[in-house]
């Protein structure tokens, strides 16, 4: 079972990967939505097609096409592998991954969060003399947070769970890019089942543990 | 003084304005549909006209001639939504210091929020949320948010509309007290006759002109 | 008016959808799980038999033998297993999962490196090379050609020495599509996938006896429904119509 701390690897590092995709889903998505839900302008549906079109096809292909993008003769891949860096077998090609699968969730769920915020408030506060950004720190993501913090539960799920695009851009490596669903999927494929029945449990449990949290909490600050 | 001419094409017709006033209200009076809140809009910047100039004291705030649009943040014109727009997750007090964080109006002899909540009544209810409040009490929280950044303009969507009748009368009366006492124009948009002769030192029809394009006509009361 | 033509299309795209289904109860569909490595040649075969046999659908399951055998032990339905590996097909026996007297070894294969078509690896020692930064093979644990290849290496002392370049795949076709992208420096394959690529070229093939002969053994699944059919499309893939296809590719037919 899980007698060695190396069984422990796969663990820690879909926490870190979930977390770190989050994050810099979280960053990109709310500026990008926040823009996508008020504003119009050309091409505003290629780029919203663009943007949903991980959420519909599988993470296999996803994964095919990160590996053209990001692979050594990927184009992104070539110009980083000029500056010396290499993402392909990496976690961070793991965090790319998870990323790009969870944005369009995070995505969904923002925009629909700012455009439930009646615009007369933003209005209001324009007339009172307050700049975009603090309108939208100040009045824009206070009265969205419900709807974005949606969006980031779903995130953080999709991320810790992503398998299909992560297996191609990430690998398999035990002890470097091995995740929690790549070590089941091993794991089973091996007939190692008590392996993987701990793993399942231990994704299981924490991710209810976040999830529970996470809504109670919101409860609470609702009032 | 404000001074106003400005076009802007709508979905059925053109809208089209010209008036100019001092320090009196000036009244937009006429069916819903016929351009009113498009006009406030205009004048607070957040809806840009097709043409014209609009002028506050001293400053241009827009000419589609010389190319000036004053973003709405910088022209100093206090707007009362016709649903107040108080921001449902701030306190009263929050609310009304909104616009008074910020460089431009501290230091300025300001005046102090509290001493103005006290004025209107609605002191009391400092530390109440929006959601608390009724709406004669949300109406005159919103309009010393609105003026207590000192605005040169103050711009007014129906602010009866939501109210019952004994309400809607004494808030007018103090409306007309509050103008005589901070000498900036307002302009107030209404449906409601009577709103308008009672408020109105300039009232302007807004026909009906949905489908024949007609401009307006102004119509000096009293 | 509207509203009823909408709904009159949705119930005919069902009612089709339905009919897709079921159909007539005469045709039989044969379920075959199959090793990744056969995707191609098994197309072909499909067409084949199918003109032949008007009465059968047949429908493949395609995996890494490891990832077939759990799913048969737990009970997926499958009538055929073709398996790349002894072991996967000896687990499923010793379960008693698999018609005993059906199990045939059918074909053979064998074990090459591959690398892009403009590398200049010459040999498996050129693996050792600084200029080889990744080399893909299959899972040892779930991939025959994984295992196959944990034994050439071995036998050529090479594996400990190679561990850090290591990625394992998920199956020979992940490894041919990493060489191909140029993501790795070489893989091991077999030669029949070797053959169908047309980005990669076989460097070397693995020295005679350094891995355990690589045997395809195929069975009929116990719990099928369809034993004579499952055993009729056996009897099939062993003809000369199908030896033809199997040679085509690459495979090495066991009689």
């Amino acid at each position: 079972m899980f007698a060695q701390l190396t069984d422990w690897y796969p663990v820690l590092l879909s926490v870190r990967v979930a977390v770190i995709a989050t994050v810099v889903v979280t960053c990109l998505g709310l500026p990008v939505s926040r823009l996508l839900a008020r504003g119009e302008f050309f091409g505003k549906d290629v780029l919203e097609a663009v943007i949903t079109l991980p959420l519909v096809l599988p993470p296999s292909v996803v994964g095919y096409g990160l590996l053209i993008l990001i692979g050594k003769n990927g184009l992104l891949g070539k110009m980083l592998a000029e500056l010396g860096v290499t993402l392909i077998f990496t976690w961070w090609a793991a965090v790319i991954a998870s990323t790009v699968v969870a944005f369009p969730l995070m995505y969904q769920s923002a925009k629909a969060a700012f455009k439930s915020v009646d615009i007369n408030f933003e209005k209001a506060a324009r007339t009172l003399g307050a700049s975009e950004l603090r309108i939208f720190f100040t009045i824009t993501l206070p009265l969205a947070w419900p709807g974005i913090l949606a969006g980031l539960v779903l995130t953080f799920a999709r991320a810790l769970g992503e398998f299909g695009a992560t297996l191609m851009v990430a690998g398999n490596i035990p002890g470097q890019t091995q995740t929690i669903p790549l070590a089941i999927y091993f794991a089973v494929g091996a007939g190692k089942n008590e392996m993987a029945r701990t793993l399942v449990a231990v994704i299981t449990v924490f991710s209810f543990i976040v999830i529970y949290w996470v809504n109670r909490w919101a409860k609470k600050h609702q009032n | 003084m404000l001074e106003v001419r400005i076009s802007k094409k709508l979905w059925h017709f053109n809208l089209e304005l010209e008036v100019k006033i001092d320090n009196q209200i000036l009244v937009l009076w006429g069916p819903s549909g016929a351009g009113k809140t498009t006009t406030l809009h205009c004048l607070a910047g957040l809806l840009k006209p097709s043409d014209g100039f609009i002028k506050l004291n001293a400053q241009v705030l827009f000419s589609s001639d010389e190319k000036i649009d004053v973003p709405t943040r910088l022209r100093n014109v206090g707007y009362l939504f016709q649903n107040y727009a108080l921001f449902p997750h701030m306190t009263v007090r929050q609310n009304v210091l909104y616009g008074l964080r910020g460089k431009r109006r501290a230091g300025t002899s300001g005046v102090d929020a509290v001493e103005l909540l006290n004025s209107f009544g609605v002191g009391h209810l400092i530390e109440r949320y929006p959601g608390q409040l009724s709406g004669g009490e949300r109406q005159r929280v919103a309009l010393a948010r609105a003026l207590v950044v000192q605005p040169q303009l103050l711009l007014l969507d129906e602010p009866f509309s939501a109210l019952d009748k004994s309400t809607r009368e004494s808030l007018r009366q103090e409306v007309k007290k509050l103008h005589r006492q901070w000498k900036i124009p307002f302009v107030l948009v209404s449906h409601d006759e009577e709103d308008a002769q009672f408020l109105g030192d300039l009232i302007v029809s807004l026909e009906n002109g949905r489908f024949r394009g007609d401009s307006l006509q102004a119509v000096s009361v009293q | 008016m509207k509203k009823i033509f909408v709904f009159l299309t949705l119930m005919l795209f069902v009612v089709g959808a339905v009919a897709g289904c079921g159909g007539a109860k005469e045709k039989v569909e044969l379920t075959v799980s199959a090793a990744a490595s056969l995707q191609d040649v098994t197309g072909e075969l499909k067409e084949i038999y199918e003109k032949q046999h008007s009465g059968v659908t047949i429908t493949y399951n395609l995996a890494s033998s490891g990832a077939l055998q759990q799913q048969i032990e737990q009970g997926a339905p499958a009538d055929l297993f073709i398996s790349a590996g002894k072991s996967q097909m000896d687990a499923l026996a010793g379960k008693g999962l698999i018609v005993d007297s059906s199990r045939k070894d059918l074909l053979g294969n064998e074990l090459v490196l591959v690398a892009g078509k403009d590398s200049a690896l010459t040999g498996f020692e050129g693996l050792t090379d600084a200029s080889v930064k990744r080399i893909s093979t299959g899972d040892p644990d779930t991939v025959p050609a994984g295992q196959y290849a944990k034994e050439t290496l071995t036998s050529l002392k090479l594996w400990d020495q190679l561990q850090p370049k290591m990625v394992p795949a998920k199956d020979v076709r992940q490894v041919l599509t990493y060489v191909e992208t140029g993501d790795v420096e070489a893989g091991l394959v077999y030669r029949t996938d070797a053959a169908i690529s047309k980005d990669v070229k076989i460097v070397a093939a693995a020295p005679a006896g350094s891995n355990k002969p690589i045997v395809y053994p195929m069975a009929v699944i116990k719990s099928t429904k369809n034993q004579k059919e499952a055993e009729a499309f056996a009897a099939f893939l062993q003809s000369d119509d199908a030896v033809k296809v199997f040679e085509k590719y690459g495979f090495k037919v066991l009689k």
